[in-house]
């Protein structure tokens, strides 16, 4: 019976865990191989906060601190140590560093944290740990090794997990869940919409953190021992598994995996004794971790999103009465931004500046001192022959690349030091040249992810729940369905952007731009793949937003679009601006013609 | 023999088995784009293949050319059977990250199945020793700090001047480039495996020789301390791997005889995040 009670309280703990992990791993998309030190730090955080000060026990066993408190505060404790810890390991999981070799970093850390700990005794109390955890509300009301304090702790475990579930699950499904999911997807992308992906990590970290570290004091509370050889980092590999298994980013999915693996795995083996004299004594606990790592790999291989796999979220129906008017589309990506754009100074004076911009890779000048300014309400090409310099040219103004030297302006401020993501909150946004749809969300999730302002784009938005955003996510609905209806993809606003067409996925990523009310569009060949009779809608569409008071500087190789939409036209060699001018005027001049038009 | 001295001894010893290690993984991280975290359960299955032939009364050396043969073909059967097919199926690269750390639970417990839990070590002789400037070395440990500048010599002449070499960069820098410039990208690859697999055989019996004792958990300190090198010489640079090896064996060892020994890796791990952390192209990587 007690065995009973005792895997329930370790499913509660694993589960809670895993939720934590899928938080990170599935919806965030930050790989945390150290999630481990986590939930030990937080064991330990509640065994010290629990136990009385170390000198109370003879000193058979030395720990830091030892203040003796009551339940509810170890457990809170705990939860602030897992979150805290994940403050120094932001700087890892940051803008510059691949995913890959932060997960490098923090198995790295974890690998060693366990070392010291283990072999350094002064700290920690080395390999013993600690032990005589008191269990929380022992004294007093219950009796501790009744079977209805038992019962208790393990009901009051699974509750605790169904909060966290709770927790998790309001975070996930709202717009700042949708964002984590579209950074998991593509970081750039994310980045280049106003994401600001430091503080989007960090708080998946400490979000995580804390939940690791809340499910460790459950754990300590049950079996009142903290012992460093159990945390060790394939430990977190278990934990990674049962996620994979069960479904990354599912949040059921994390509790199967949960039930799994680290409960029903490592717990059922526990029944298969070794008899047999002759074989070695570690021989099974090695084959179970053989078939850890053979679960990793084949489910991987077999069924890469799990067992339960990330549910698609369904758009909200079209809001009634406000179908396709006008008066809608003032809402949080509608006209906010053209009010201050007004106030920006004189509406003749450019938008934007560059001088003496360049950008250098190795040897190469890739872009080489380009000087240009951008009139407010244009509609400028950019054209020149393959490996000009023009995509990274626009790389360089929406501060996806950084400059190499020279300076870039944008409504009389100079923004060349400014990362993307505040550029695109200025209303300097982009596309790009290549595919970078957000693949796992909906078209109508793309769409929405890019409002900026958005109330439920926050942490503490989503925890206040769906009644405190409900209003801007259905204004950013009505507009979303305005501009697939505009550009015929209002059937498709359910199918997964990933799945789209290369044509029909470049619109959305075009809609997607425009839901983020920029006052200028950086447009990487957005017409490249798309049906002839369409682009020319879509450019006459693009025209109407320029007379509205918006400005577009557009990449684009296919010249009658350029003739008929845009003016004025600048052409790109060798990553220097060769000449600018209305289309007709520069087929006149013979560079230009060599350069470019003949060639 | 002051303390400074011999402790340097020490740390060029460590570099010198620690650079065999590091440019072989960064090798196969530029060419096959795998990360491959089994690499050091590979490279103590190796140590243990070369204690099983040395324990069968073949002197260490042929132990080690048992361990790189093997390990030479574990790399090109895990490659064959495991990461090639992830990486034609366009995994992500940190599926496959995760994919080589199921490999490296496998491999490394695997061996811990077979073997046992125990730690051995060979029976060999140390040599005579050697005073050479005032430090002191073993001969068995001029022998391996003789291999390891072998090794490098090797990989330098392979990636200058042959013409496997100029396919691998060429393969590393650009695959598809490579594979419509006439280059069996493939095949390439293949070879890669076999060859880093040998220098991870050759690394794993070094490792263990200098170590004296070791067992199947040896992996994770292996695994830090060449992932501390590559990061911070630069992933996928072979001359960053060897100065990153070069800087980790001397911090460690150094530090080791000034502050508690316990604590000698977590400079190794400082370096690290460090460099993780301000320059995460290593330091002989490119600025981006």
């Amino acid at each position: 019976m007690y065995y009973l009670i005792i895997l329930l309280v370790y499913a509660a703990v694993d589960a809670m865990a895993c939720l934590g992990l899928s938080q990170q791993f599935g919806v965030a998309g930050v790989t945390n191989f150290g999630f481990i030190i986590f939930q030990a730090a937080g064991a330990y955080v509640a065994a010290v906060l629990a136990l009385p000060p170390d000198t109370a026990n003879g000193g058979f066993q030395s720990y830091l601190g030892g203040f003796g408190l009551a339940f509810p505060l170890p457990w809170l404790g705990a939860a602030v140590a897992g979150g805290l810890l994940a403050l120094p390991f932001t700087f890892l999981v940051g803008r510059r560093l691949r995913g890959d070799f932060a997960a490098v970093g923090l198995l790295v850390t974890a690998v060693l944290m366990n070392l010291l700990v283990m072999n350094y005794r002064p700290l920690f109390n080395g390999e013993a740990g600690v032990a005589l955890v008191p269990a929380p509300l022992r004294q007093g009301m219950f009796v501790a090794t009744s079977d209805r304090y038992q019962y208790g702790f393990a009901i009051g475990g699974i509750a605790l997990t169904g909060v966290v579930f709770w927790f998790v699950r309001r975070i996930t499904e709202s717009p700042y869940g949708r964002t984590l999911r579209a950074m998991r997807d593509n970081d750039k992308v994310a980045d280049s919409l106003g994401k600001n992906l430091v503080a989007l990590r960090t708080g998946a970290l400490v979000t995580g953190g804390a939940i690791a570290g809340l499910s460790g004091a459950l754990l300590v509370s049950v079996i009142g021992v903290w012992s460093p050889a159990a945390w060790s980092y394939a430990e977190t590999i278990v934990l990674f598994t049962a996620v994979i298994i069960g479904g990354a980013g599912n949040h059921i999915g994390a509790v199967l995996g949960a039930v799994l693996v680290p409960v029903g795995f490592e717990e059922v083996t526990r029944f298969i004794t070794n008899n047999n004299p002759d074989l070695p004594p570690n021989l099974l606990p090695s084959l179970q971790w053989v078939a850890i790592g053979l679960l990793i790999v084949v489910f991987l291989w077999v069924r890469p999103r799990g067992i339960l796999p990330e549910r698609r979220r369904m758009a909200s129906p079209r809001p009634a009465g406000l179908g396709a008017g006008g008066a809608a589309s003032a809402g949080p990506a509608g006209g906010t931004r053209a009010v201050r754009a007004d106030q920006a100074g004189a509406a003749d004076a450019p938008i934007l500046r560059t001088s003496r911009v360049h950008r250098d890779f190795g040897g190469v000048h890739a872009v080489d001192r380009v000087s240009l300014s951008i009139g407010r309400g244009t509609l400028t090409g950019l054209i020149g022959p393959n490996g000009a310099g023009k995509s990274t040219l626009l790389s360089l103004l929406a501060g996806t690349e950084k400059v190499s030297g020279g300076q870039i302006e944008y409504e009389g401020r100079d923004i060349t030091s400014l990362p993307a993501y505040r550029r695109a909150r200025l209303g300097l946004v982009r596309t790009f040249q290549l595919a970078s749809e957000f693949k796992r969300l909906t078209v109508m999730e793309n769409l929405l992810s890019a409002v900026p302002g958005h109330r439920g784009d926050s942490f503490l938005g989503a925890v206040a729940g769906r009644r405190y955003w409900r209003a801007d996510e259905r204004q950013a609905t009505v507009r979303a369905y305005e501009l697939l209806d505009s550009f015929g993809l209002a059937e498709h606003a359910d199918d997964y952007a990933g799945d789209l067409s290369g044509g029909q996925r470049r619109l959305v990523e075009i809609m997607r731009a425009l839901m983020a009310g920029p006052d200028m569009l950086l447009l990487d060949e957005p017409l490249a793949g798309v049906h002839p009779a369409l682009a020319r809608r879509i450019g006459a569409a693009l025209r109407q937003l320029c007379q509205e008071g918006m400005t577009i500087l557009m990449v684009e190789h296919e010249l009658a679009l350029m003739d008929e939409f845009c003016d004025p036209v600048i052409v790109m060699a060798d990553g220097a601006v060769l000449a600018q001018g209305t289309m007709a005027s520069l087929r006149e001049r013979r560079e230009v013609v060599e350069a470019y038009l003949v060639g | 023999m002051s303390l400074l001295l011999a402790s340097v001894g020490f740390g060029l010893i460590t570099s010198a088995v620690l650079a065999i290690a590091a440019v072989a993984f960064t090798l196969q991280f530029a060419v096959t784009d795998v990360l491959n975290l089994a690499f050091a359960a590979v490279m103590t299955a190796g140590a243990f293949i070369a204690y099983l032939v040395n324990q069968s009364g073949y002197p260490v050396w042929a132990g080690l050319v048992a361990a790189m043969a093997a390990c030479s073909l574990l790399s090109v059967l895990l490659n064959y059977f495991v990461y090639a097919p992830f990486q034609r199926r366009g995994s992500a690269p940190i599926t496959l990250v995760i994919v080589s750390l199921g490999m490296a639970l496998i491999v490394e417990f695997g061996t811990a199945a077979i073997v046992g839990g125990i730690s051995v070590s060979y029976s060999m002789s140390q040599g005579s020793t050697v005073g050479l400037g005032g430090l002191v070395f073993t001969t068995v440990q001029l022998v391996i700090m003789a291999v390891s500048v072998l090794v490098m010599g090797f990989v330098h002449v392979l990636l200058r001047y042959t013409r496997l070499g100029k396919a691998m960069r060429a393969t590393a820098a650009n695959r598809m480039l490579a594979r419509s410039c006439g280059i069996r990208a493939s095949r390439v690859i293949a070879t890669t495996w076999a060859l880093t697999g040998a220098l991870c055989g050759l690394a794993g019996t070094v490792f263990a020789i200098d170590v004296g004792s070791f067992d199947p958990s040896s992996t994770d300190i292996f695994l830090i301390l060449i992932l501390a090198a590559v990061f911070l010489g630069g992933p996928g640079n072979a001359y960053g791997a060897m100065l990153g090896a070069l800087v980790i064996g001397l911090a460690t060892e150094v530090s080791a005889a000034y502050i508690q020994p316990d604590y000698k890796y977590v400079v190794a791990f400082v370096l690290l995040l460090a460099m993780l952390a301000v320059r995460p192209a290593g330091l002989l990587g490119a600025r981006t």
